[in-house]
């Protein structure tokens, strides 16, 4: 059985240990933010979304229990949920975030390589269904595997792959204008 | 026809694959969303709140036991008085038990005065006047 290297930090902040939660929020906010940012293209709203998700982490640490399920994953679906919540309590959101979409006539490829092109990807990756981004998300920005995304999307493996395959095809069909660079 | 299926699986997956390539070329290029600092500050707020709460509940788990205790020997005393009278009496007791020689509490006296043995005939002298 693989040691889950949060435990030891994960009971101590339990305990009421402030540098163990210092560590694990240094550990895993960038991760999580850069994640919830990306559902929710919206800032205020993701940093909301990684505060409600670690506020039940301090809630839960004293009771955690090693073993049953890696702190990670746990923590990723946790920050997920928050975010699933908000599109749903607030569907402008995802409006919001399909404003930004680029014209696609406009880039040169050359835009391939700046800020532009990051905007686009982003606002391509807005208009995706809250599932296949956060796939897409998982897999291919945080360097998941397909297990442990589906793990955290509480999916089997086939039905995370056929999101993925999925959301992957719209991506590039929204993109198509970059295709070649 | 029985050819064209794998033909059409193997340009499907191949289509796939280009697609994963793609979403993976465009997807590694995005930047890290830098953490503000006051996020930082809210979460450890949250994380010093509920540390606190955590605290207090557990202080409360110990200390009502004993203030139920109280309220029931000597309702609307200050915690003090029954405390101190409990202590008192403690130090009373323990002071008579180490205080007080044990053979003074477990000496019988040798003379055993007025028995009578109820299992035998009672001697009484009849003949006496009265």
């Amino acid at each position: 059985m693989k040691i889950d290297p949060d435990a030891d930090l994960v009971a101590r902040a339990g305990k009421g240990d402030r540098a163990a939660a210092q560590a694990l929020m240094a550990r895993h906010l960038p991760k999580m933010l850069t994640l919830a940012r990306r559902m929710l293209h919206n800032p205020a709203e993701a940093e909301d979304a990684v505060q409600e998700a670690f506020l039940k982490l301090w809630t839960h640490a004293a009771r955690w229990r090693p073993g049953r399920a890696k702190f990670e994953t746990w923590l990723y679906r946790v920050t997920l949920n928050q975010c699933y919540d908000r599109l749903r309590r607030k569907p402008t959101l995802e409006l919001e975030a399909a404003a930004h979409v680029a014209d696609p006539a406009r880039g040169p490829l050359a835009a391939l390589e700046n800020a532009g092109l990051a905007a686009e990807v982003e606002a391509a990756l807005a208009e995706l269904p809250a599932r296949q981004r956060a796939a897409i998300l998982l897999c291919h920005y945080e360097g998941r595997t397909n297990i442990e995304a589906a793990e955290i999307l509480g999916l089997s493996v086939e039905a995370c792959e056929s999101l993925l395959a999925r959301g992957r095809r719209t991506l590039r069909i929204k993109l198509a204008h970059l295709k070649d660079g | 026809m029985a050819e064209k299926e794998p033909i059409d699986r193997n340009l499907a997956s191949a289509e796939a694959q280009s697609d994963a390539a793609f979403a993976a070329r465009v997807l590694t290029g995005l930047p890290d969303v830098p953490v503000p600092g006051v996020l930082e500050a809210r979460i450890l707020a949250d994380f010093d709140a509920v540390a606190a709460k955590r605290k207090a509940s557990l202080r409360a788990l110990v200390l009502h036991p004993v203030q139920s205790l109280r309220d029931a020997v000597w309702p609307g005393a200050p915690a003090w008085q029954p405390a101190s009278i409990l202590a008192l009496s403690l130090l009373i007791g323990l002071a008579a038990g180490t205080l007080v020689p044990s053979s003074a509490l477990t000496s019988v006296s040798s003379v055993q005065d007025e028995t009578a043995a109820v299992d035998t005939v009672p001697d009484l002298n009849l003949s006496g006047d009265f």
